[in-house]
């Protein structure tokens, strides 16, 4: 009996042994010359999820870091996607383990106040990216300036209108922060362009594709397609798609200028088709970078800004195939990640 | 001495201990400065809170030989419940006391349609499981809640110092207490031994004269109860009401239980057993944290240790009913 004890214990330990070889292998973002370095920085990223292009593009930006300033990162988000309570956990877990310092991207701007500040009091700082965080415990938040961002679409739109003309707006959902800096960002421009003329801003598309197709249809059709829209402008991706596809269906595409938000390989295609004009992209490469590098000038004693812009840019069938653009549209992951 | 070690042993949790300790020596092994130290014990048994909250309702019931999967979905239309009562302006306790209500009828509810209905429990919480999770998504208007916790918070988060003769926060004393009396329950009450002799033999249990409806009734509830009171302490965690919280949670439940020597086919389990299934699997995921291993690896890891361990449970226990047979 007590054998059968000491071979129950014995087994579990080579189960586990399994994994204890696994950190240096994949573990530890930063390569060998980080872990070279004896006294060497570790810092936590947790993104909202670990599948999607976006927190990838996210993740070869903070190897890019760690290697560029030898330290090391630990790239590690809920287990699944957008799980508030593991990204909370995550956060604890960080903590207790005393990292140097912690990069988030909080899937919530109130839920993760209190981890935050809890990892403040245990002397590790946190850097947020990507979506804003309520209270006044983190560092400095690095993310896309939403406003500036929109403004750029406005600007193009008046550009591709020639002054001229009326213009809807599909906005994204209420109560959606980021989106709804965009849009102000995009009405605020066009305000200072006379000729240029809003028929629609009160619409929302929701949070889905097929939501937004719905919405962008009855709402093409009200407005009285092509003949009196000039042009059509939407805060995010799925807006943007549903807006492609309405178009399409209406045989407007081509007809109505289209600027839109975001990139996947949907509307890149719309892109190549002339379907759409113009696409503001984010650089999350950029913010997971400038997110781990904040955090290093933060714990190397400079002084960072609270608030950094990773920047917005507006991709049309003209420079989409340039190297800097496709380095935005699709990263070189594999460099990165070794994937 | 030899007899007690064989007494010992034949404790069902006795498995889960071992493989616990192996468990917790072998990360702490590996990362002693930072996973031994007395903050991360303190922090794995918060972690744990709520999967041991809903681990001991799902132990009673999966003695009396049921099953439910709907948990998960009470636990998040609970802190949806709590959230709205907060913003209605009630006082914290009451706002907890509706969502634990909430979640007491959903229990409930389950209970009277596997007793009433006579479908099998497996597909009567699959629907429900999918109802609860409609509900509180409508509740919800579709989007997280945001309350004032109202203290509500403190349950789950750090003691501060002045609370320090605590030693862990009041939502571990709360798990504890709470399982402390289901199993005295289990033991020491007629409610007790009735599950437990429908879950061996419901047929013999009902010729002998055991309420079977009443008891399956009062066990959905009573797990109700419990889910109710771990989705106050999501909430708490939270702090806010979330729809689409504890997905899948009800799948961890069952595991902490199955590993804490439950059975689906009822009749076995004890509430210290599925406390340390439930504590077992926090200790993975926070180790594999510590050590850095990724999502995809811990997630296989985690199935093998389950798989592992109650074919381990089972092996250690064929030679003793074997030789309880001669």
């Amino acid at each position: 009996m007590l054998c059968r004890v000491v071979g129950l214990a014995c087994f579990f330990l080579s189960v586990l042994g399994a994994c204890s070889k696994e950190p240096t292998k994949a573990g530890l973002a930063g390569d060998g010359s980080a872990a070279a370095e004896t006294k060497a920085l570790r810092i936590a990223v947790i993104p909202k999820g670990t599948t999607h292009e976006f927190w990838k593009a996210v993740h070869a930006g903070a190897v890019k870091a760690s290697r560029e300033l030898k330290v090391a990162v630990t790239y590690k988000g809920p287990l699944k996607e957008d799980d508030l309570k593991q990204q909370i956990d995550l956060v604890q877990n960080f903590t207790a383990q005393k990292v140097d310092g912690i990069v988030l991207a909080p899937l919530n701007d109130k839920a993760l106040r209190g981890p935050v500040k809890g990892a403040k009091r245990s002397g590790i700082p946190v850097v947020v990216i990507d979506s804003a965080l309520q209270g006044e415990d983190h560092q400095s938040f690095v993310a896309t300036d939403n406003r500036k961002a929109g403004a750029l679409a406005g600007e193009r739109m008046a550009k591709l209108l020639g002054e001229k003309g009326g213009i809807i707006v599909l906005r994204y959902q209420e109560g959606s922060a980021s989106t709804a800096n965009r849009e102000k960002g995009f009405i605020d421009a066009i305000g200072k362009h006379e000729g240029v003329e809003i028929l629609s801003s009160n619409r929302y598309g929701g949070a889905t594709t097929e939501s937004a197709f719905k919405a962008a249809e009855s709402l093409l059709a009200a407005q009285g397609g092509p003949d009196k829209v000039a042009g059509v402008f939407c805060p995010n991706e799925s807006t943007t798609f549903g807006m492609l596809l309405a178009l399409r269906k209406t045989g407007a595409a081509g007809k109505i200028k289209f600027v839109g938000f975001d990139a996947s390989q949907k509307l890149i295609d719309g892109l190549k088709q002339k379907h759409i004009d113009a696409l503001v992209v984010q650089d999350p490469f950029n913010m997971g970078y400038l997110g781990v590098k904040t955090m290093v000038q933060h714990l190397r004693g400079q002084s960072v800004k609270k608030l950094i812009d990773t920047g917005a840019k507006l991709v049309d069938p003209t420079n989409m195939d340039s190297p800097a653009m496709k380095q935005l549209l699709a990263p070189d992951l594999k460099r990165w990640l070794g994937e | 001495m030899r007899a007690f070690i064989e007494r010992l042993l034949s404790r069902p949790w006795f498995g889960p201990l071992g493989a616990l300790l192996a468990v917790y020596l072998l990360f702490a092994g590996l990362r002693p400065d930072t996973f031994a130290h007395a903050g991360n014990l303190e922090m794995m048994a918060r972690q744990t809170v709520v999967v041991a909250i809903c681990a001991v309702g799902m132990t009673l019931i999966m003695i009396k030989g049921g099953i439910d999967l709907s948990v998960g979905s009470v636990v998040a239309l609970t802190t949806v419940v709590v959230a709205r009562g907060l913003q209605a302006g009630l006082s914290p306790w009451t706002a907890a006391a509706l969502g634990v209500a909430a979640a007491a009828s959903c229990g409930a509810l389950n209970g009277i349609l596997v007793a009433g209905l006579r479908i099998t429990p497996f597909i009567v919480t699959l629907g429900t499981m999918s109802i609860m999770r409609g509900v509180a998504k409508g509740l919800a208007g579709e989007q997280k809640i945001d309350a004032n916790a109202a203290g509500l918070d403190e349950w789950m988060a750090i003691l501060p110092p002045e609370y320090g003769f605590l030693v862990v926060s009041p939502g571990v004393w709360l798990a504890l207490g709470l399982s402390a009396l289901a199993a005295g329950a289990l033991v020491y009450t007629r409610y007790g031994r009735h599950i437990v002799a429908i879950g061996s033999n419901e047929r013999a249990a009902r010729l002998c004269g055991v309420p079977v409806a009443r008891v399956t009734v009062m066990t959905y509830a009573l797990a109700g109860v419990l889910a109710g009171m771990a989705g106050v302490m999501e909430f708490g965690t939270l702090t806010v009401g979330d729809p689409t919280d504890s997905l899948g949670l009800e799948l961890e439940v069952i595991a902490a239980v199955v590993i804490g020597g439950g059975s689906l086919s009822g009749g076995q389990g004890s509430i210290a057993g599925s406390l340390l299934g439930a504590l077992l699997m926090t200790v993975i995921k926070t180790g594999c944290t510590h050590v850095g291993v990724p999502n995809w690896v811990q997630e296989i890891l985690t199935g093998v240790i389950i798989v592992v361990a109650v074919a381990l449970d089972r092996w250690r226990q064929q030679p003793r009913q074997s030789s309880s047979a001669h």
